[in-house]
């Protein structure tokens, strides 16, 4: 399995400066659109100018959405992986992700998941996030019922069975 | 969930002049009035105090409590990601960038505001443009600001305005 530069665990600061030199784009564009529609409305000569100006504030805000989701995923993803790891920690990484995926875990769950699946326990995971222990059981069992697993051990063998299994040939 | 004193009466009172002054200045106050003025002198007055006290105030108020760091400022915002609710006593490590931030920005817009009255920028557009983009600048700043504070307010469950004004933050892990 191959990972393009950006999905390394590096620091994203690139990807940082990008959202925040478009923030400011979009602040900028937002005021001038505004601005142009307080001055002359929706008069003809202008409309066509404001219509383009608008499309593109907006989709820049999506852009910008976007990334943000991606910069967020990139950080939750560095949290877990060592600052070298190796192709093949990346790939047995990768797969775990797949199944917190197809779980639907929230953020905090995959955080917990992910801790679960490293071997520490409640007492550290709590303090790990800062967290009350019984917050951290809560979003335990939500793990344990989304992933249809009863404890620690079903939910890793879960895991493992994918890593291990003989893929069936393909008729 | 304990309570614990952060903000010390001088932190708490520039925090709260600087939202007066600057507002007044940016917002209400003439441009061109000697009012403007001797606010801006206000202001600079009082960020060179900050200064100061960041050097010699009390333990949170102190620049060596928050150090600008990208590493720190990373974790944080891996906390935010993994939905970690890590509590921060004194300044956070974002927070401590956007305090940084003001106090530079601050300053250059009093020191661009004082060339405009001097004879040798008096009536250069440079000066005034460079002004304007500051304050600009500062604005977005004060709003992002604003905006963080909220979110974290809510993130963590710590009242962060309130601890500006009473100077404890409450709800605090033990």
């Amino acid at each position: 399995m191959t990972h393009p530069a950006s999905l390394s665990n590096k620091t994203p600061l690139g990807l940082m400066a990008l959202i925040l030199i478009q923030v400011i784009c979009a602040i900028f564009f937002a005021t001038d659109v505004i601005s142009d529609f307080a001055e002359s409305g929706m008069a003809l000569s202008g409309r066509y100018h404001l219509i383009i100006e608008s499309g593109a504030t907006v989709s820049l805000c999506a852009a910008i959405l976007l990334e943000t989701r991606y910069f967020l995923y990139l950080l939750r993803r560095k949290a877990h992986l060592e600052k070298s790891a190796s192709v093949a920690t990346m790939a047995v990484f990768d797969i775990i992700e797949s199944h917190f995926d197809a779980w639907q875990l929230t953020p905090s769950e995959r955080d917990i998941a992910m801790f679960l699946v490293k071997g520490l326990g409640i007492a550290e995971i709590a303090k790990m996030r800062g967290s009350a222990e019984g917050t951290v059981k809560s979003h335990l069992n939500a793990i344990y019922r989304k992933s249809g697993t009863a404890n620690r051990g079903e939910l890793l063998s879960s895991i493992i069975d994918t890593l291990i299994e003989e893929r069936p040939a393909s008729p | 969930m304990k309570r614990i004193r952060v903000w010390d009466l001088f932190v708490r009172v520039f925090h709260w002049s600087l939202v007066i002054l600057f507002g007044a200045n940016a917002l209400i106050i003439d441009e061109d009035s000697a009012v403007h003025e001797w606010i801006g002198y206000a202001v600079v007055a009082l960020i060179v105090a900050r200064i100061i006290w960041g050097l010699v105030g009390t333990r949170y108020a102190r620049f060596s409590s928050f150090p600008p760091s990208r590493s720190a400022a990373m974790e944080q915002m891996t906390d935010i990601a993994a939905g970690r609710t890590r509590a921060h006593v004194g300044h956070t490590p974002l927070g401590a960038w956007m305090i940084y931030n003001l106090l530079v920005t601050m300053l250059l817009i009093g020191l661009s505001g004082y060339l405009m009255t001097t004879d040798m920028f008096w009536g250069m557009e440079w000066t005034e443009e460079l002004h304007e983009i500051l304050v600009s600048w500062a604005e977005l700043s004060v709003v992002a600001h604003i905006a963080a504070v909220i979110f974290e307010s809510r993130r963590l469950h710590v009242n962060l305005p309130r601890a500006m004004v009473t100077g404890y933050k409450e709800n605090m892990p033990e």
